[in-house]
C-alpha cells in the first residue's frame, strides 16, 4: 500500500506545459528521499484545467497544486510529503476573489460541473486497464453481452442520448437504423474527427479514457450486429491514438476484444484509421470515403450509412462522446441517465470552454445549465473585469449568442431556436473589444477554406460571403452587402451537400441577427464600434508622450510619420493606410487610434 | 497476481482458449468459481493499490 498517490496530468495541454518534465524530477526526488516505495505517481488524462496546467494532485489528501515546474519539486517533496505542510505558492487562486484553494472540488471550475463522461480523465493511469475495470469498466459491455441486441438499441432510445458531434440526431435510432438493415456484415465506425479550431473533447476523452470509447464501440456491435469497428482518429493526436493502440492491445489481452468476449460467442475486432485532418472529413459520409481510401467528400443521402455505409456496409457512425456515454447508461441504466439533463437533452456536454474567459478549458455540464453559470462560473468571468459581449457555441459551424440571452438554457433544442446549434462542443467567450464582423469572417475564411468543393453552393457561396466581409472589414462595404450576405446565407445553408455547408452561413446569420448596427457601422460609418477592424481606425501620435525616437518612421512602409529627432511626430492621414505597424512598434504607447 | 487477467490460483481457468464469462465481475468481487479467502485478498490488494482517494470506487 502506498501512503500517498501523486497524480500529474498528462493531457496534451499538460504535457505542452512539462508535465513530463515535472514527473521526471519528482521521481527524482522521491528517489533521493527514499520514498519510491511510500509513494506512486500516475500520469493521468486530461484534468480539464488546461489554463493552469501542468496540474498535480496529491492524494488522499486531495491537494490541488496547479503551473507547477520541475524546479517546484524539491520543495514539495520536502514540505509536503516530508514534513506534511502544503505547499501555499502552488495552490490555485481564485482571480475574482484571490481566495487560496486547497482542494480541486471548491474551484468554481470544477464545483459546477458534472463529470459523468469525464469521470475517469484525470483519475485513472489511462494505459492500465485495471483502473478503468475497477471503476466500472466493462460492466456495460457485460450488460449489453446478457441482452438481445433489440434490448439494447430499446434502451438506448429511451436514454434518450443524442448524437454529441454536431447536429443531435437521437443516437438509439440511428442504431435501430444500423440494426433493422440487413447485411453479412456491418461496421461501427467512431468519428473521432474533431475539427473545430479549439476545441479537444474528443482528444481528451480519447487520451484520458480510451477504454470508455472502445466499450462503447462494442456495446454499439453489439446492438447492431456488428463484428468490426473503425476509430477514424485524426494523426494530429500522436496521443490519443497511443494511447488506443494501448487500450486495444490490453483489451485483447483481457479478452475483452477479439474472439469469444466473456465466453458469449461474440467476436469483436477495432481498428484505427488515422485522418489526415480535413475539417469536411467529420461529416459521415467524407469520413467513410477517407476510410475507404478515397478523397474526403461527402456524398448525397440517402442512401444513409446506416443502410449503406463502409464498403456499401450498414455503419452506425456515432461521435466520441456519444459512445463515452453509452457504458454508463449500460451499467447505471436508462432511469439513472435521463435524471440529468433536460426534457429533449438527456445527460451531460463536454465544452472546451476558450476566449476571454478567466478559466480556460475542458468543463462537462449537465444540459440545461445557463450560459451565464459556464461563462461567469465555471469561466470564472471575463478576462481584465472587461464587458461579457457574446459566446460563439459549436465552433465555425455554430453562432454566437449575446448577452440578452446569457441565461438561455444549455441544451440542443435551445441553441437551435437562437441560431446556434450544440455542435461539437466549442465555446468560445468574446468581450467588448471583439469586432462581431471580424468573427464571422474568420469563422467564414475557416470553412471557406476547408470546403472541399465539390457542391456549388459550398464552394462559391462561401467563397462570395467572405469576399463581402473582407470588403466590409477593410471599410469598403457597400450599402448592398448585409442584403447581399443574408441572400448568399440562406441559399448556402439550404443547398449545401453536407453539414459544413449547411451550418457555414451560422455565424454569419447570428452575427447579423444579434449585431446588425456593428455591420452597419462598418458600412455606413466607416467604424469598427470595436476599435478591432485596422482599416476602419485613424491613427494619431500624442505629442506628449512621442520623444522623437524614430522608431515608427522606420516601420511606416507609405513614410506618412515625420518629424525632428527628438521631437513630438505626426501622421499624415492622407497617407496612412492604417496597417498599424507604428502602434506595434512604439514602445512608450505614444501611437494611438481614434 | 498483480493484475486483473493473472490467475489468482489453479482454480482460476479463465484463458484465451476458455473464456470466464463472470471475468469483469470476478476482478471486483470475485473468485465466483471458487470459495477463497485467500484468492479474494489478492484481488483487493489490487484494488487497494490502485484507489488512491476516498471517492475512487463510488462509480
Amino acid at each position: 500500500m502506498y501512503e500517498k498517490q501523486i497524480l500529474i496530468c498528462a493531457g496534451t495541454g499538460c504535457i505542452s506545459s512539462g508535465a513530463y518534465e515535472v514527473k521526471e524530477a519528482l521521481d527524482n526526488e522521491l528517489q533521493k528521499n527514499n520514498m519510491e516505495d511510500k509513494v506512486r505517481v500516475i500520469l493521468s488524462g486530461c484534468h480539464g484545467f488546461c489554463e493552469k496546467g501542468p496540474l498535480l494532485i496529491v492524494y488522499p489528501e486531495d491537494i490541488f497544486y496547479c503551473e507547477v515546474t520541475g524546479e517546484d519539486m524539491p520543495e514539495l517533496v520536502e514540505q509536503h510529503l516530508v514534513n506534511g505542510n502544503i505547499v501555499e505558492r502552488l495552490l490555485y487562486k481564485d482571480p475574482n476573489t484571490e481566495q487560496i484553494v486547497s482542494n480541486h472540488e471548491e474551484i468554481l471550475f470544477y464545483s459546477k460541473q458534472k463529470r459523468l463522461v469525464l469521470r475517469n480523465c484525470g483519475v485513472i493511469d489511462p494505459e492500465n486497464i485495471d483502473e478503468y475495470i475497477i471503476r466500472g469498466g466493462y460492466q456495460g459491455l457485460k450488460n449489453a453481452l446478457d441482452k438481445d441486441p433489440s434490448e439494447v438499441v430499446e434502451m438506448i432510445k429511451n436514454s434518450g442520448l443524442r448524437g454529441r458531434g454536431g447536429a443531435g440526431f437521437p443516437a438509439g435510432m440511428k442504431w435501430e437504423f444500423a440494426y433493422r438493415s440487413q447485411g453479412d456484415k456491418k461496421y461501427v465506425v467512431c468519428n473521432a474527427d474533431e475539427g473545430d479550431p479549439g476545441a479537444f473533447m474528443d482528444r481528451s476523452t480519447l487520451e484520458g479514457d480510451p477504454h470508455a470509447v472502445l466499450e462503447g464501440i462494442m456495446i454499439a456491435g453489439k446492438a447492431i450486429g456488428s463484428d468490426e469497428a473503425y476509430i477514424y482518429v485524426r494523426a494530429e493526436y500522436p496521443l490519443a491514438i497511443k494511447r488506443l493502440r494501448t487500450a486495444i492491445a490490453q483489451a485483447e489481452e483481457y479478452g475483452l476484444i477479439g474472439e469469444n468476449i466473456l465466453n458469449s460467442g461474440f467476436n469483436y475486432k477495432v481498428n484505427i484509421k488515422e485522418g489526415a485532418g480535413a475539417f469536411v472529413c467529420g461529416e459521415e459520409t467524407a469520413l467513410l470515403a477517407s476510410i475507404e481510401g478515397e478523397r474526403g467528400m461527402p456524398r448525397p443521402r440517402p442512401p444513409f450509412p446506416a443502410v449503406k455505409g463502409l464498403w456499401g456496409k450498414p455503419t452506425c457512425i456515432n461521435n466520441v462522446e456519444t459512445l463515452a456515454n453509452v457504458p454508463l447508461i449500460m451499467r447505471k441504466g436508462v432511469k439513472w441517465f435521463t435524471s440529468v439533463g433536460t426534457e429533449g437533452s438527456k445527460g451531460t456536454k463536454i465544452f472546451a470552454l476558450t476566449g476571454k474567459v478567466n478559466n480556460t478549458g475542458l468543463c462537462e455540464v449537465p444540459m440545461g445549465i445557463t450560459l451565464r453559470e459556464v461563462v461567469f462560473d465555471i469561466g470564472g468571468g471575463i478576462r481584465g473585469g472587461k464587458k461579457y459581449k457574446a459566446v460563439q457555441i459549436g465552433g465555425p459551424s455554430g453562432g454566437c449568442i449575446p448577452e440578452s440571452l446569457l441565461d438561455l438554457p444549455i441544451d440542443f433544442d435551445s441553441l437551435t431556436q437562437a441560431g446556434a446549434m450544440m455542435g461539437s462542443g466549442g465555446l468560445v467567450a468574446m468581450d467588448e473589444e471583439t469586432c462581431m464582423v471580424d468573427l464571422a469572417r474568420y469563422f467564414l475564411s475557416f470553412t471557406q477554406n476547408e470546403s472541399c468543393g465539390k457542391c456549388t453552393p459550398c464552394r462559391e457561396g462561401t467563397k462570395r460571403m467572405l469576399e463581402i466581409l473582407e470588403r466590409i472589414t477593410e471599410g469598403k462595404g457597400e450599402a448592398e452587402d448585409i442584403s447581399r450576405l443574408e441572400k448568399i446565407a440562406v441559399t448556402v445553408k439550404d443547398s449545401s451537400l453536407c453539414g459544413l455547408g449547411q451550418t457555414a452561413p451560422n455565424p454569419i446569420l447570428t452575427t447579423l441577427r444579434y449585431f446588425r448596427d456593428e455591420y452597419e457601422a462598418h458600412i455606413y460609418d466607416r467604424r469598427c464600434p470595436a476599435g478591432m477592424c485596422k482599416e476602419l481606425l485613424s491613427y494619431y501620435i500624442d505629442p506628449e508622450i512621442c520623444n522623437g525616437c524614430r522608431a515608427c518612421t522606420k516601420v511606416c512602409p507609405v513614410e506618412a510619420i515625420t518629424g525632428e529627432k527628438k521631437e513630438p511626430h505626426v501622421i499624415d492621414e492622407e497617407k496612412c493606410i492604417a496597417c498599424g505597424a507604428c502602434l506595434d512598434r512604439c514602445k512608450f504607447g505614444a501611437v494611438k487610434t481614434k | 497476481m498483480e493484475r486483473f487477467i493473472d490467475p489468482c490460483c489453479k482454480e482460476c481457468f479463465n484463458s484465451k482458449d476458455n473464456r470466464c464469462d463472470q471475468f469483469v465481475e470476478c476482478c471486483l468481487t470475485g473468485p465466483l468459481c471458487h470459495d477463497s479467502e485467500e484468492c479474494a485478498a489478492k484481488r483487493r490488494a489490487i484494488v487497494e493499490k490502485l484507489a488512491h482517494s476516498p471517492g475512487y470506487l463510488e462509480q
